[in-house]
């Protein structure tokens, strides 16, 4: 109790800082404090929003399967669920998958025992699940059978009957034609009666029309059981499937045992060559022998090819705009410095800074692109790629390759001018009486910057790098979409491409991924400027 | 033999022709160990005369001197606390000082500037609130903190510019009684400059009216002899006291009315400027153009 009636105020500090101020008043109430003003707020600043959003979600969910788009109908909060449920569970499988393929020696006959055993049970019960299934199916079947039988019976009766009407038209027809052969009828009458036939005949078939979307309908809509039992026996059938890829992956795709294998393979050939009757055949063991010595090294340093998740591409995107976003602040940070404490700098720069920050993201990526990568003729042999992707980097699953660095330099290049700008201006707009005090010390140029100029301009620097994050983040997600870097942008445009079934619903559960990271990002950078923030507000020294 | 020197110091802005002065003819020669107090009003030009003692703008003629040495920059032998303060608002109250002594004194070793530090925050009284920022000290405790910053850099001359006119009242008898006190312990040459009357009676030696701007310039001082220290409960008893008082208040009363009979009196020659469009057409011929159209209505009815 004495602990809690000491954080309080620690508590609402940390909340003012990280600028949750919507938390406030509940911690207010669990301390009591004026609890009437407290649910008040509750109400109006908690709750309220929260059935506001609700409600949004309620109206997604209606409007959106009402509109119908070449990609399917929007999908409904509910499916983006889905979309985001199986993207994690593809992530666990390549987690699965690639343990399984990397795993050696005893471990790995452990683990194929376990796996396979895990199998059996998963086939009974795929099994089972198929007899319930293929009973429900039947029912489902029957039902349906029911339901079509009336219809199907008045198709037919409707076909008998128009045959026999056509037939009779045509009797007719072949009459007057002849009469009007004899010249006993007037061909204005023929003509008549042709277009006559002609109507009736469109008219026939609307009618069969109608009865066969009828049909269609009750075919296209099965039972909602028969539907579940097929989408869950898909579902085990995929997880069969994901089991037996695993076994796979823990024998004969299994790291270890590809290189045991050539090993092998490379002895046999070898005592292959010293028996060997022929020049030819002493020729081809001993090119089998130095293939399969190449192999098994080659093996050894194998990686697992792991698909993209969308995990993976979130954490490069979030690197890329780390990297990024530094390279922006250090070279915004001294050159802003340096405007701010020189007219002619400011000058010399301004023309620059005007004419170049106008410029939109995706042609500095394709300036980019021809600039920097004609520093990486060949990629995989460049030492800053062979250093990040080293086995022994921790960093190395972010797979950087030049179009991560294009997307970063696009970043930086965007987000350089919010941050350059306003480091100027904190620098500038530095109190008069504090450069006295500098005066006065008679300090130095450098201590003059460090513990003057620096600090009194932090607060408005730090604000300056808060909007370059954010208009890098920005940026970021369209240059990794246009130059195919891996990371969120490129998530996007490859479901954009590829157009599944759950394509949109990724896409959406993707822009909720951007959102949400956008807005953490958003939210430390403020606290880093509440941290820096030295004037509470209003009142200055 | 004067410690303090100001000598024919002249300072304006603008250029040749319509040069306005701000100080003209500025003479001012303090005793080693005095107080003098320059009173005036604001916008007088107060702050201008401070910022040429302190080195931070220059003579325009002239020159100030300090024990016989011209001064042409800003030094800590000249310790100035400004009227607003300037307090670094990112460092605490120990920082603050901190940052001005270790500029000053370089080669005092650790213990040594924390000594030296507490004891000058301890002089304003200000022990408990080392750590605070200066946003959380009210507005006296700001100056204090001032004080004893400047007061730490062991500075031969006091510049004190307008240290208290930011403050409410209380507070403002309350750090005259302390300056005085500090003063009286550790004896040197102070300047200061401020718009109250009683307060320069009360804590100077000697006080030098600043008449009115423009081309301020300082009149005949005033010698206050009164003994000290002087108690400011009985002060109001004492018949120099309000000698004093009232003699300076109708002298600056009129300074006051002369500059502003001067500025009622004085004529302002305005430019010979005629607007373009009045011109009689006759005199512009250049426009004859636009006259005819202007005209053309006209004759029309």
């Amino acid at each position: 109790m004495k602990l809690l009636s000491k954080i309080k105020y620690p508590l609402l500090k940390l909340i003012d800082i990280s600028g949750f101020k919507v938390l406030d008043p509940p911690v207010r109430l669990m301390y009591g404090e004026e609890p009437e003003k407290q649910v008040r707020d509750i109400l109006r600043y908690m709750l309220l929003p929260i059935v506001f959003v609700l409600a949004c979600v309620v109206v997604w969910n209606v409007a959106g399967p009402k509109h119908k788009t070449k990609s399917g109908e929007v999908p409904t909060p509910s499916k983006v669920w889905t979309a985001a449920q199986d993207s994690t569970r593809f992530k666990n499988r390549e987690n699965e998958k690639q343990a399984a393929f990397l795993v050696e020696g005893e471990v790995r006959e452990q683990e194929l025992a376990r796996v396979k055993a895990e199998l059996l049970k998963l086939e009974e019960s795929a099994a089972n699940l198929k007899a319930q299934s293929a009973e429900v199916t039947l029912k489902g079947q029957s039902e349906m059978d029911a339901k079509i039988l009336p219809v199907k019976t008045r198709l037919d009766e409707l076909k008998a009957t128009l045959k026999l009407a056509k037939a009779a038209r045509k009797e007719e027809l072949v009459a007057l034609a002849d009469k009007v052969s004899q010249g006993s009828a007037s061909g204005e009458s023929l003509i008549a009666l042709v277009e006559q036939d002609a109507a009736e005949y469109e008219k026939e078939k609307a009618r069969l029309k109608s009865i066969n979307d009828e049909l269609d309908a009750i075919r296209d809509n099965p039972p909602a059981a028969v539907k579940k039992a097929q989408l869950d026996s898909n579902k085990i059938a995929d997880e069969v499937q994901h089991y037996k890829k695993r076994i796979d992956y823990l024998t004969t795709g299994n790291r270890s045992m590809k290189v045991e294998s050539a090993k092998e393979k490379e002895l046999t050939a070898a005592a292959a060559l010293k028996t060997s009757a022929t020049g030819a055949d002493a020729l081809k063991q001993a090119k089998a022998v130095v293939s399969n010595r190449k192999k098994a090294t080659s093996t050894l340093e194998q990686e697992y090819p792991r698909a993209a998740t969308i995990y993976w591409q979130t954490w490069r995107s979030v690197a890329t705009v780390f990297v990024g976003f530094v390279l922006a602040a250090a070279v915004a940070i001294p050159l802003g410095i340096m405007c701010g404490l020189n007219r002619i700098v400011m000058a010399c720069l301004t023309p620059i800074i005007s004419i170049f920050r106008p410029v939109s993201p995706v042609v500095w990526l394709l300036i980019f692109q021809i600039v920097i990568g004609a520093f990486f003729p060949d990629p995989d042999e460049h030492p800053l790629f062979r250093f990040m992707n080293h086995d022994n980097n921790p960093l190395a699953f972010l797979k950087t390759n030049p179009a991560m660095i294009f997307s970063a330099c696009t970043v930086a290049m965007c987000a350089l001018w919010p941050a350059l700008v306003n480091t100027a201006l904190g620098v500038s707009a530095i109190d008069k009486d504090h450069l006295n005090v500098a005066k006065v010390l008679r300090l130095g140029f450098w201590s003059r910057l460090f513990k003057i100029i620096i600090p009194s301009s932090l607060p408005l620097m730090f604000a300056g790098l808060r909007i370059s994050l954010g208009v890098g983040w920005m940026v970021l997600i369209a240059a990794e979409a246009l130059s195919s870097s891996d990371g969120l942008g490129k998530f996007v445009w490859d479901e954009y491409q590829n157009g599944s079934s759950q394509s949109f619903a990724n896409i959406i559960l993707a822009c909720f991924v951007v959102g949400i990271i956008g807005f953490a990002l958003d939210r430390f950078m403020i606290v880093l400027q509440r941290m820096v923030s030295f004037d509470d507000g209003s009142s200055t020294a | 033999m004067s410690f303090l020197e100001i000598d024919n110091v002249n300072v304006g802005f603008g250029p040749v022709g319509s040069r306005t002065e701000v100080l003209e003819n500025i003479n001012l020669s303090v005793k080693e160990k005095e107080f003098v107090a320059v009173i005036g009003f604001s916008g007088s030009g107060k702050s201008t005369l401070m910022n040429l003692l302190a080195g931070l703008q220059l003579p325009d003629q002239g020159e100030v001197r300090i024990n016989g040495e011209v001064k042409s920059k800003p030094g800590p032998d000249r310790g100035i606390m400004f009227q607003n303060y300037s307090l670094l608002p990112w460092l605490s109250v120990f920082e603050n000082i901190e940052l001005a002594v270790k500029a000053v004194f370089p080669k005092m070793s650790k213990s040594e500037l924390e000594e030296h530090i507490m004891r000058y925050i301890g002089m304003v009284k200000l022990t408990p609130a080392r750590d605070k920022k200066p946003h959380e000290l009210s507005g006296g405790m700001r100056q204090r903190v001032s004080l004893a910053r400047t007061l730490s850099l062991k500075p031969e001359v006091l510049l004190l510019d307008e240290p208290l006119s930011a403050l409410d009242a209380l507070t403002r008898s309350e750090l005259q009684d302390e300056i005085l006190k500090i003063w009286d312990e550790d004896k040197r040459t102070v300047v200061m400059i401020t718009n109250d009357v009683d307060e320069a009676v009360l804590m100077a030696d000697r006080i030098i009216p600043l008449t009115m701007s423009p081309a301020a310039t300082l009149s005949d001082d005033f010698v206050v002899n009164m003994p000290r220290p002087r108690d400011r409960h009985t002060l109001n008893d004492h018949p120099e006291f309000m000698r004093l008082k009232s003699e300076i208040t109708s002298y600056m009363m009129g300074i006051n009315q002369e500059s502003k009979e001067g500025t009622k009196d004085k004529l302002v020659p305005m430019p010979k400027v005629t607007p373009k469009d009045f011109d009689p057409p006759s005199a512009a011929p250049k426009f004859s153009h636009l006259q005819e159209k202007s005209m053309s209505p006209t004759s029309g009815s």
